[in-house]
């Protein structure tokens, strides 16, 4: 069956035709659904336009978005908010995963299903998350009253959505509990990755198990640490749903990080613009933290 | 079945060039062998000529038909990967009869030639496994199997044995050798083993550096290499190589060997006077005890193999050669290798004489590394 | 020999508290869907409900539209993800075999692209979608999620096929396949299992939005998806967490068969694109 020479891409000229071929319906898609939105947000962050409309003219160009959000005591606090969160949520996330990791690694019975449930929490979706810990915590009849009441840390109910400093601890918790197991996953996969002979010459040589730990674990572990890390914070300072379902910012902003405070000023204020400038800037924050992340990221994990 | 014909073929990667002019006629029904080390291009020439990569410039024709620019499936070859590449979702029958499928062949044909392909290659009782299920050897005869059903114009073959264990190997290459005696389709085989080239090839075609070194059949390319890389690749252990200078004495034109002036067997030793040459010599034409030249040694090391001997000896300064960039192995170029059949058990590090017969000598030109003869 | 059964006493105590106190969250979501709600405001607590009220579950999707807010959200993801599975399969083989002048920057751009955050691309695409009247409609969030998921499942399949040796086309291609034809004949079918692995991962993704939905579909309730549903119970009936908890556990269920079904594929998913 005689194919047109022109078309048949089995062809050795005509193949790598194909390769693009390949690619347009995904550059296609992606220039329509991520790149052409993500200039509209640039644009956008350029004009004064309290309404997303793009079927009305374009507003004059200006930086006034720009100079408000810096000029902004919010904006600097919801920077340093979500710099507490991050900060905080990635320490205890890392914590609790690589210590829950080197648990479970160890050789039991029942490690698989150690395994599965340390990672449980991974499958909750953010919204029934929220839903769990907002009744836990709940301030008339939740369990952590009752408890820190038993425990003597507390004498009265504490209403934990009405005080900043008792609400941005309950989110924290939230996220270390939903971000503790993607560390505990990635930590086993680089602790399993690790040669068993290292741990047999090391044991040859006399090592006890904290100078196996220091010596050999975590320098192995360095490379998946640092990729885990950078990809962890990234999602703590993008995160929207946790913080929003369960305290929607406040209470007096103490929870508003910059993905809530842009959220907040596009459809809560339909400051589109302004919410744009603020859009802008944390794109840059994520373009910085991912292309450090590929450039030290290692070959395979 | 058909000839194929390979007119000035190049490939290029960029500035790379990894295979150069390669130029070839195969005869209908011929064994030809590609051999040579990793990245001389043999694989590229294969794939060149399978239509899975596309040559920068040349032409292929097979028989009458010029096939430089058509699909693999219309080329009318099949080839034998060398991990097997099985459809692992595919039975062996299905995997066997897929080339035949696609051509829109009649099933219960199909159905047929599956069986005799499977019978002549007694795999008839794998059919409805899947490759998984199979051993190495068996999945290497389901990979035959594809491509003889197909009765295409000619086979390629990319280092179809290097995945077999050592002892399947010799008995896989001779059933190939058996399988294309019986068949009679032309066969392109890549390896870099020397060994599977000089069993099975018609004629090898011996690659260096995407450049053809010399085309012979297996008797020639051991007897009269063209060059120093064709004498050092062909034979195991490979040649002896000795830096001399050439001159003229008394006895006519000679080299200084071990101390004694030998006669070189080259036609026009007259002209070569003066010239730096590099003398090769065969382990196995280098003998025990007295001889014509005759040199004593004593040996670094000596590996007995029962029947033969690996006799080491290390170099004289004045016969080594400098050392190449080309990533030669340094003892190959500061030692000497004796092969000793049947030999007496010997220890090493005590004085041993050995010699040869001059008219076994090969002499190369010390600056191209061409043969002299 | 003691000292090790010892070790091995605290191994499991560890571990056995370690997940005791992790999975808790989850225990207690049962347990308060199963209690009566006027259980729930006794004090101390009761850790297992006297009479489990297992109608709940029965009740609660007569009493609200649950099925209705899990067949949008399967809706939803079922069309992202199916939009998405088509354009990554193609790219991602591009990807893994070709090798297409620019191929490696659009590689690193999608890298980049699954580190975007929704609250920044979701303002532009609400000017979009509000042009394109799809406001209110499925399309607007299966297209949203399908930004969320084509990033993930293009560096999933890639590294999938990279391990799916290139010999398999080849062979089929000589076998007299067009390059199309190997990719549908032979090699999709080999790689069912890494499909399958990824669709999955793309499902998670699009169930567990919020941002999206709750931009988009707010006003559309009959558009619902499970998780804006589940928030709205939560802002109107503070009170009744026994009724939010069997909504929580009916909304959580998918995932969490997909989790069970996906574990040994998880790391490959998390990982995808993190290593270069």
């Amino acid at each position: 069956m005689p194919r047109l020479a022109f078309l048949d891409l089995a062809r050795p000229s005509r193949r790598h035709w194909l390769g693009y071929l390949l690619l347009a319906p995904a550059v296609l898609l992606i220039g329509l659904i991520i790149v052409y939105p993500l200039f509209v947000s640039v644009d956008l962050s350029f004009q004064n336009v309290n309404i997303a409309r793009l079927d009305q003219p374009r507003r004059p160009f200006t930086t006034a978005n720009y100079e408000r959000l810096f000029a902004s005591e919010e904006f600097w606090y919801a920077c340093w908010v979500t710099f507490k969160l991050v900060t905080i949520v990635s320490f205890f996330c890392f914590l609790l995963g690589l210590s829950t990791a080197l648990l479970v690694n160890n050789r039991f019975k029942g490690q698989a299903l150690a395994r599965l449930l340390v990672a449980l929490p991974w499958a909750i979706p953010e919204v029934i998350a929220v839903v769990i810990f907002a009744w836990l915590f709940d301030s008339s009849f939740g369990l952590m009253n009752w408890l820190f009441i038993r425990l003597g840390l507390v004498d009265q109910t504490i209403n934990w959505f009405s005080s900043p400093d008792a609400a941005f601890a309950v989110v924290c918790t939230v996220m270390i509990w939903k971000g503790y197991p993607f560390v505990s996953i990635m930590m086993l996969a680089g602790l399993q990755s690790i040669p068993e002979d290292f741990y047999n010459a090391a044991k040859v040589d006399g090592a006890r198990a904290w100078q196996r730990l220091i010596h050999i674990t975590i320098p192995s572990l360095m490379p998946v640490i640092g990729v885990t890390l950078v990809l962890v914070m990234l999602w703590v300072f993008r995160d929207f749903s946790i913080i929003y379902v369960l305290t929607g910012g406040g209470p007096l902003k103490a929870t508003q990080s910059l993905s809530i405070m842009t959220y907040e000023q596009a459809f809560g204020f339909f400051k589109m613009g302004y919410a744009s400038a603020i859009g802008v800037i944390t794109l840059i924050v994520c373009v910085i933290a991912s292309r450090l992340m590929i450039a030290r990221a290692p070959d395979n994990i | 079945m058909a000839g194929i014909r390979i007119d000035s073929v190049t490939k290029s990667y960029g500035g790379l060039a990894v295979l150069k002019a390669f130029s070839l006629d195969i005869a209908d029904g011929e064994f030809v062998v590609l051999v040579g080390p990793s990245g001389c291009g043999k694989s590229t020439m294969l794939k060149i000529l399978a239509g899975l990569e596309e040559a920068s410039s040349g032409t292929i024709s097979i028989g009458e038909r010029d096939v430089t620019d058509l699909a693999p499936g219309d080329r009318d070859i099949a080839m034998v990967f060398q991990n097997y590449a099985l459809y692992p979702h595919l039975t062996v029958a299905k995997n066997m009869g897929f080339g035949l499928k696609m051509r829109g062949t009649d099933p219960a044909e199909i159905e047929r030639r599956v069986n005799d392909a499977a019978k002549i290659l007694g795999i008839d009782h794998l059919l409805e496994r899947r490759p998984r299920a199979l051993s190495g050897g068996q999945r290497q005869r389901v990979a035959l199997g594809r491509a003889i059903v197909r009765e295409p114009q000619a086979f390629l073959m990319d280092e179809p044995l290097s995945n077999l264990d050592a002892k399947l190997r010799v008995h896989t290459r001779a059933e190939i050798s058996a399988l294309h005696k019986r068949l009679r389709v032309t066969t392109i085989y890549v390896t870099h083993d020397q060994t599977e080239a000089m069993t099975m090839a018609d004629r090898i075609v011996i690659m260096k550096d995407g450049v053809i070194q010399q085309i012979a059949s297996p008797d020639v390319m051991f007897r009269e290499p063209a060059n120093l890389f064709v004498a050092g690749f062909i034979g195991s252990p490979g040649m002896n190589f000795l830096k001399a200078k050439v001159e003229t004495t008394a006895s006519g034109t000679t080299a200084k060997l071990f101390g004694h002036d030998v006669k070189l067997p080259v036609a026009n030793a007259a002209t070569l006077a003066g010239k730096d040459i590099v003398v090769g010599l065969r382990p196995e034409h280098i003998a025990a005890g007295p001889g014509q030249v005759s040199f004593t040694v004593i040996p670094r090391l000596i590996e007995s193999l029962g029947s033969e001997q690996y006799v080491y000896v290390d170099l004289p300064e004045e016969h080594r050669r400098e050392a190449s960039s080309g990533g030669e192995d340094e003892s190959r170029r500061t030692s000497l290798i004796a092969r000793l059949i049947n030999p007496d058990p010997r220890p090493p590090e005590v004085t041993l004489t050995l010699s040869f017969d001059p008219a076994r000598l090969h002499v190369f030109d010390a600056a191209s590394g061409e043969a002299i003869r | 020999m003691r000292r090790k059964a010892t070790q091995h006493a605290l191994l499991y105590a560890g571990v056995a508290l370690t997940c005791a106190i992790l999975v808790f969250p989850i225990y207690w979501l049962v347990v308060t869907a199963l209690s009566e709600p006027s259980q729930l405001r006794q004090l101390p607590p009761s850790f297992w409900p006297a009479e489990p009220r297992w109608g709940v579950f029965g009740q609660i999707m007569a009493e609200r539209p649950i099925l209705l807010w899990l067949g949008n959200s399967a809706l939803a993801a079922i069309g992202a993800v199916t939009i998405s599975m088509v354009v990554s399969v193609l790219a991602g083989y591009s990807l893994s075999r070709f090798r297409v002048r620019g191929g490696q920057s659009l590689g690193l751009f999608i890298l980049t692209a699954k580190m975007l955050p929704a609250t920044l691309l979701v303002i532009p695409l609400f000017g979009i979608f509000r042009n394109l009247e799809l406001i209110g409609s499925l399309w607007s969030i299966i297209l949203a999620h399908a930004t969320l998921i084509i990033p993930f499942t293009t560096w999933m399949l890639k590294g999938y096929f990279d391990t799916i040796p290139r010999e398999l086309e080849q062979a089929a291609m000589v076998d007299g396949c067009s390059p199309l034809g190997a990719l549908v004949r032979v090699i999709l079918p080999v790689s069912a299992p890494g499909l399958a692995a990824t669709a999955l991962y793309g499902f998670v993704l699009s169930w567990s939005d919020y941002a999206y939905a709750r931009t988009f579909l707010t006003n559309a309730q009959g558009n619902w998806t499970a998780n804006l549903g589940i928030t709205t119970m939560k802002g109107e009936y503070i009170s009744n967490w026994s009724d939010i908890s069997a909504a929580s556990i009916l909304v959580a269920l998918p995932i969490l068969a997909i989790y069970l079904f996906l574990e040994r594929y998880l790391v490959g998913g998390l990982t995808a694109g993190a290593e270069k």
